[in-house]
């Protein structure tokens, strides 16, 4: 037993189980209850607007880590996840505006859909590697976009709208929208964090960072890689069906134009700039991508206020494309490891203090 | 003295406590994907925003003139209208894109907040949740019907290609025209998604010309009609296919990117031209344009104008509405915007008329036709679809 549950101060595990808890210290368990505590009455603190950015981020968020799940943790590259985020975008649509099944049972069929659609799409990966399996999955970005834009059942690419929800007798309406959805995203965000987190902690999630690390040494060790690719691409768009279902409901219908290529790069950049293979990550990347492009709104609007460019120049138009494919390119260059080990870094630093090393 | 300048500057200050200030917003694609139609747009609606507390339109009443880029982006859509509507109480909506609009549809009829979209897609006007939205102009499915007709009277039989934006603004028209079609006698023998990436079209007209298609309608951006039409002068096919085009196809924008490639392109609208001066509306963009120092190019475009018809509608509204600057008060502006007073502010070829039912603004266009200078002339008058009755009828 450690000397302090509250401290660590060195490495007492002598059992796997040991080995295998989610938090090494007390300490950490309650400070994430305190997180979560601080995150309930966060939009109580908020102003409306910025509490729509946040469910955005924390839509994204599901989105990133199924991202993780099949890019970071297991090594394939995914470039269609906004697709399997439509996937369940549409299929939460059908289910509630066609069978009429009430949201939360819309929603996880919209991610069961995208599963599906992902173990199919996943299947190249059992012969396709890296660059191969990128362009494998932008096909099917391109697929799922002409399908949509010709299904007379999906209106075509144009909008299903769906009901508005009702919960324990509230309502989401106009001026609750932000608030109402904070709280249901919150529970489903914690929910999928801590599935993938357990998942981590199994022989399965382990089998995953394996078939990344080494393919044949994993299947040495008798882990059928195939099977644990298409795992990988099964749980990595059913958070992405997921989180299609939630931005379908707090967007209030469905549209193409959110699910296209675009947006499958955005969440590629939040994985690389949270940090691929990372929990933190997840959350870490759509942060700072949203704040980055909130940021770069306001400074261009302020810029353009300023009188100092001529007509007809538009910083915006330079500013917040200039600014996201910089960080990018800035993260890959100096931080590949992301926002995530920026994170580690100041855990370690505080763990530490007041000693350097 | 000192007496008198201090009383003047009480009644001053009492009489801007007084002015009531209403928030004027508009939200659309200032950068990124059809921005360059959306910057223009956004210059006439903030241009004439201004202009009109210059001129005190509003006794009272001071507008405070927002314009925000939402970069064709659905979900910043929605973020500005929570807070034009939400924060800053606007009473009117000015939005712009198609897909955004229709993802809204429901939470305007929420708010009973009317709203005038740059977007004429019918299906924004088309039940449910249709209560609140008004098209300032004529739709697109609008614009292709008169095309067809027009069509149909010079060469009944002929053989029609449509090609159109791979989005719901481009696909929307399509079910339309192919009613129309039907009726008029003509074959649309193939239907074409052509997006902004259309680097060679050359394989897509060699098509058109081995299936016999004489006339190429396009419910698009000026961008990729462009490129059609550079190709077809490429390959020499200008002169054997007509090519046409809705409202977001022609104008300025199309002949600065195509250059004689555009000359006879044939394109329906409700707007008034730049060139025509003599027209009172034409002359305001003008002189609108000069007073805020807008780049010749931003006045010369049809999207400037119809930036300033939106702005323009929302303030006679305010207007109508007298007292009441509220959401409610506006619809009843709107609506009352008929018969005998109907609004005519100059840059339509019609007047703007909306009632309960009618929620489309100035519903004449005009079939208007490139010159050798790359200038739109009018080769019809004002008038009305026929056909567009039969094949979508509006409640």
């Amino acid at each position: 037993m450690p000397a302090s549950r509250f401290t660590q101060t060195g490495n007492y595990r002598t059992r796997y189980a040991q080995d295998q808890t989610i938090f090494a210290t007390s300490a950490e368990q309650l400070s994430l209850i305190v997180l979560v505590l601080v995150l309930l009455a966060l939009p109580l603190l908020l102003p409306k607007t910025l509490l729509r950015d946040v469910n955005l981020i924390m839509i994204y968020a599901v989105a990133v880590i199924g991202l993780n799940v099949t890019t970071g943790y297991t090594g394939l590259i995914n470039i269609g996840q906004a697709a399997f985020m439509g996937v369940g975008a549409y299929a939460t649509a059908l289910a509630a505006t066609r069978l009429n099944l009430p949201f939360f049972v819309a929603i996880p069929l919209g991610g069961v859909a995208a599963a599906l659609i992902g173990t199919f799409v996943g299947l190249p990966s059992l012969r396709l590697k890296y660059l191969y399996l990128a362009v494998a999955t932008l096909a099917f970005q391109i697929i799922f976009e002409w399908t949509v834009g010709h299904l007379p059942l999906l209106q075509q690419g144009g909008a299903i709208s769906l009901p508005a929800v009702q919960v324990f007798g509230i309502r989401d309406t106009f001026l609750n929208h932000n608030r109402f959805w904070y709280y249901l995203i919150l529970p489903v965000l914690v929910l999928m964090a801590l599935l993938w987190r357990n998942v981590l902690r199994t022989k399965y999630g382990r089998a995953l960072i394996a078939v990344r690390d080494n393919d044949r040494a994993a299947a040495a060790m008798g882990i059928h890689p195939g099977v644990a690719k298409l795992t990988a691409f099964l749980l990595g768009s059913f958070y992405a069906g997921v989180a299609g279902g939630l931005f379908a409901y707090f967007q209030k219908a469905v549209v193409i134009e959110d699910y296209g290529l675009h947006i499958s790069v955005q969440l590629l950049a939040m994985a690389i700039v949270g940090g691929l293979g990372s929990l933190p990550g997840a959350f870490l990347g759509p942060l700072f991508i949203v704040a980055l492009d909130r940021g770069m709104e306001v400074l261009s609007q302020w810029l353009g206020g300023q009188n100092l460019f001529p007509e007809g120049v538009d910083v915006a138009t330079a500013l917040r494309p200039l600014a996201f494919g910089l960080t990018i390119v800035l993260f890959l260059m100096f931080e590949p490891r992301g926002l995530a080990n920026w994170w580690r870094l100041s855990r370690m630093y505080f763990k530490k203090w007041p000693y350097k090393f | 003295m000192k007496k008198a300048l201090a009383l003047s500057a009480l009644v001053s200050l009492s009489l801007a406590a007084a002015q009531k200030t209403v928030t004027l917003a508009w939200s659309g694609a200032i950068t990124g994907p059809t921005s360059d139609a959306g910057a223009s747009y956004a210059a006439g609606v903030e241009d004439y925003c201004k202009y009109a507390n210059a001129q005190n339109m509003l006794p009272g009443v001071r507008l405070n003139c927002v314009v925000r880029d939402d970069q064709y982006n659905n979900a910043n859509t929605q973020r500005n209208f929570e807070d034009f509507v939400g924060n800053l109480n606007t009473p009117i909506f000015l939005s712009y894109s198609t897909g955004s609009n229709l993802q809204l549809k429901g939470v305007i009829e929420e708010t009973k907040v009317p709203t005038l979209p740059a977007s004429y897609h019918i299906g924004l006007i088309d039940a449910p949740n249709n209560s609140y939205m008004f098209l300032p102009v004529s739709s697109y499915s609008e614009n292709i019907v008169a095309l067809l007709e027009y069509v149909a009277k010079k060469d009944r039989g002929a053989k029609v290609a449509l090609v159109v934006n791979p989005s719901p603004f481009g696909r929307d028209p399509v079910v339309d025209a192919r009613k129309a079609a039907d009726r008029l006698g003509l074959k649309i023998v193939d239907v074409q998604e052509v997006g902004g990436n259309n680097l060679d079209n050359a394989a897509m007209l060699r098509r058109f010309e081995s299936q016999g298609v004489k006339y190429v309608i396009n419910q698009n951006t000026a961008g990729p009609v462009a490129n059609i039409l550079k190709d077809a002068k490429r390959l020499g096919l200008l002169g054997k296919m007509q090519f046409m085009g809705a409202h977001y196809t022609g104008g300025e924008d199309l002949t600065k990117l195509a250059g004689d490639a555009a000359e006879n392109f044939i394109w329906a609208t409700s707007y008034y031209m730049y060139d025509e001066g003599d027209r009172p509306g034409i002359q305001l963009v003008k002189k609108i344009g000069a007073q805020y120092g807008r780049k010749a190019d931003t006045i010369r475009s049809v999207h400037y104008t119809s930036g300033m018809l939106a702005a323009a509608i929302a303030v006679e509204a305010m207007k109508r509405a007298k007292t009441d600057i509220s959401a409610a008060g506006l619809y009843k502006g709107l609506t009352s915007m008929n018969g005998s007073r109907a609004f005519n502010p100059g840059f339509t070829v019609g007047p703007v008329t909306f009632s309960t039912k009618d929620h489309v603004g100035a519903e004449s266009l005009r079939l208007l036709q490139a010159d050798k200078t790359g200038n739109f002339k009018a080769i019809t008058g004002g008038q009305r679809s026929q056909m567009f009755q039969l094949v979508h009828p509006l409640r």
